[in-house]
């Protein structure tokens, strides 16, 4: 169910009910201005009034005979504030209005302010004395007769005068006048409380698909960490089977199960080749997920990283060779040592270099260059003293240049992905599980650093990788 | 609807829902214009500069029976535009009657049926089923070119439920019956309901003559009610009765 609360009004009590109050709907100084505008040219007096009895807006000036009744005669003020409690409490009756004559011939006009067919307050006109009244009226004299009939007789000659008939004409219009203020009152107070109940049922509109969504996302994070759990049991289990395999073609093919013809010996190589291809891929299959599930141990110790660079490219250089293509390295002096896990340190840049080489065409060229540089300390004040802490960390930064066949920008971020593949059709030229460069983008984040791809000019693709030294240097 | 028994006074709220300029606020024009002013107040429209409705339009309707039961009406509009969801869904809250204001225009058929299911879904939201709703259609715009046919019209009117009308409503066209037809709905749906009737001492018949009457439409009710095509009239959604 949609709805306010309720210190809130809905739209139903805003436009239904008969909830709506004369003062919600006018500004209470605007109509105090009205109504002296009106008195200073008309000359009557006017009260308004709510329903509630509370009195709005006053323009009045005691009439110098109330005054002087007040100050010098004891009934006859007695008598005045008898009036004007009477006046007060007419109630002006399906007409919506009623007209009191006061003992001292002044007329009091009482009119309804009715809006949508509610009376939602009152407003009297008055007091003023009929052209008719010439004499001190007998219901004067009734009330005070010791007065002094000269000066009452001057001082009623001072009052506001008006015809009745008049009186009710001026009564009409300003009642006109306010109907169309308080409709357009009416209007902004509506206007008001939908721009408010709008946003608040759109924020609640939101918060429910957020909530929806939120619901979708923890959905799909489990079944994700499931499919991270399935692949490493699947991997795990398919690996044993295959060492066997691995093993006893090499075995035969060493001949240690006797010797095998020329052709023999060429299909148990390749069943070894493939079984080999296979566990590799495997392989990867388990890290990534490990690397997923965040249980992939990082066994982090000094590791000289010119050293590591040179293994690999001896480990490479058979591989270049046959494909024809120059690998040369081209490592800064002095390089320190990297607080890092060796092995997959090695598996990084020998996934980098492979990957060089296998894009790079026959006379192509696969650099590998590394120096030192720096790169941003994330901010992390947990342990305090953020100030203090400097805001680049030494790092060491190893480059994979190749001449090779480069990447359109939209797939330099992608190509990390697992399993992506720039060329996805089944004809694509050079093999590959997918999983290479997503497991070094894992591996070198799980170092804290950071794995990018530059364009080479003027072709091929450097994939640069930035590693912090920390503990190494620090220590 | 609110029932105020110390005043003896019925307020009834009836909601114009539609596509996005169907025509539901030339319907409240042309019923202001059509009613007779000691009936109506002023209509008020809550409008963004370029006239598009932005939150909704108020027509007030004051009717007195031959009971002593005085009526007021309150005939709403929604905002269209799709985006103005939330506002029809509060606009459309406590609603006693609905008119579907739809566009005859042949290329507006998608946009009718969104319009519906957005009815529908925002009256599910307020608790309120469809079914159990009072509700007319009206196929507005019958002047513009590329029309749905009156043929197509009414043949797909006689296997609905809806009483369907046909309207100009910025000639005043079809608008009067419309809402004389909403109304009738509605106020047979309240009665079985809420047996204001006997209650009040109320003639129905009575009422939506005296409306008619102040609609300046001299037909009999049951010529102008009689103008609709399709669905039924007289007994109206059993299942919406107790």
């Amino acid at each position: 169910m949609t709805g306010a609360s309720a210190t809130e009004r809905s739209l139903d009590d805003l436009t239904l009910g008969s909830a709506l109050a004369l003062e919600e709907l006018v500004e209470r100084t605007a109509l105090g201005e009205m109504a002296s505008s009106f008195f200073d040219l008309f000359g009557v007096p006017l009260r308004i009034f709510s329903e509630a009895g509370v009195l709005l807006a006053d323009a009045t000036k005691q009439p110098a005979i109330y005054e002087y009744l007040n100050e010098r005669h004891r009934r006859a003020r007695a008598a005045l504030q008898e009036v004007v409690a009477a006046v007060k409490r007419i109630d002006p009756g399906p007409k919506g209005e009623a007209s009191y004559t006061c003992f001292t011939g002044a007329v009091y006009h009482v009119v309804a302010i009715n809006y949508d067919n509610r009376q939602l307050g009152r407003m009297i006109l008055g007091p003023f004395l009929p052209p008719t009244v010439k004499e001190i009226p007998q219901s004067f004299l009734q009330v005070e007769p010791d007065a002094d009939l000269v000066v009452v007789k001057e001082l009623l000659t001072q009052m506001p005068r008006a015809r009745e008939e008049t009186v009710r004409q001026i009564a009409r219009h300003l009642r006109g006048t306010l109907d169309l203020i308080l409709f357009s009152g009416h209007k902004a107070l509506l206007t008001s409380s939908m721009h408010l109940a709008s946003v608040r049922e759109s924020f609640r509109d939101l918060q429910e698909k957020n909530e929806k969504l939120q619901e979708a996302y923890d959905r799909l994070k489990e079944l994700d960490r499931l499919k991270s759990n399935f692949l490493a049991t699947v991997s795990h289990e398919l690996r044993t089977p295959l060492t066997s395999i691995i093993g006893y073609s090499e075995m035969l093919v060493e001949g240690i199960a006797g010797s095998m013809s020329g052709e023999q010996t060429e299909f148990v190589r390749t069943i070894h080749e493939k079984g080999e291809q296979l566990l590799e891929l495997i392989s990867g299959l388990l890290d990534l997920s490990k690397l997923e599930s965040g249980t992939l141990a990082i066994r982090k110790s000094d590791v000289a990283v010119d050293q590591l660079i040179s293994d690999i490219m001896q480990t490479v250089s058979p591989a270049a060779r046959k494909r024809g293509v120059f690998v040369t390295s081209d490592l800064d002096a002095g390089l320190p040592r990297l607080w890092a896990d060796s092995t997959r340190l090695r598996q990084i840049f020998l996934n980098l270099t492979d990957n060089a080489l296998k894009f790079t065409p026959q006379g192509g060229r696969v650099v590998i260059s590394g120096k030192l540089t720096t790169m941003d300390v994330e901010p992390d004040d947990e342990e305090g003293g953020l100030v203090l802490l400097p805001r680049k960390q030494p790092a060491i930064e190893v480059r994979v240049a190749d001449t090779g066949i480069g990447l359109p920008d939209n797939e330099k971020t992608k190509v990390f992905d697992a399993f992506y593949q720039v060329d996805s059709s089944s004809t694509r030229q050079v093999g590959g599980t997918g999983l290479g460069l997503s497991i070094v983008k894992r591996l070198v984040e799980a170092h804290d650093g950071r794995v990018f791809i530059e364009d080479n000019h003027p072709k091929g693709c450097i994939f640069v990788v930035i590693i912090p030294c920390r503990r190494s240097t620090l220590s | 609807m609110q029932l105020d028994f110390a005043q003896r006074e019925l307020t009834v709220k009836l909601v114009y829902y539609g596509p996005a300029l169907s025509g539901k606020t030339s319907n409240l024009q042309a019923l202001h214009d059509a009613t007779d002013p000691s009936a109506t107040g002023r209509l008020m429209t809550l409008e963004t500069k370029d006239d598009r409705t932005l939150f909704f339009d108020l027509l007030p309707l004051t009717f007195r029976g031959q009971g002593e039961l005085a009526v007021r009406i309150k005939v709403f509009t929604v905002p269209g535009q799709v985006i103005h969801s939330s506002t029809r869904r509060l606009v459309v809250q406590g609603a006693d009657g609905v008119a579907f204001i739809a566009d005859s225009q042949v290329a507006e058929t998608q946009h009718n049926a969104e319009a519906f299911l957005d009815l529908k879904q925002n009256l599910k939201s307020n608790g309120l089923a469809l079914k159990q709703m009072p509700l007319i259609i009206q196929f507005n715009k019958r002047d513009m070119k590329d029309v749905r046919t009156d043929e197509e019209i009414a043949s797909l009117a006689a296997q609905g439920r809806e009483p369907v009308y046909l309207a100009v409503a910025t000639r005043g066209e079809g608008v009067v019956e419309s809402f004389l037809g909403l109304l009738h709905l509605t106020w047979s749906a309240l009665e079985a309901e809420h047996a204001l009737g006997k209650k009040f001492g109320f003639d129905s018949h009575a009422f939506l003559a005296d409306v008619a009457a102040k609609l300046n439409d001299r037909r009999s009710v049951s010529e102008i009610l009689g103008t609709c095509v399709g669905g039924a009239l007289e007994v109206l959604r059993p299942e919406a009765s107790p």
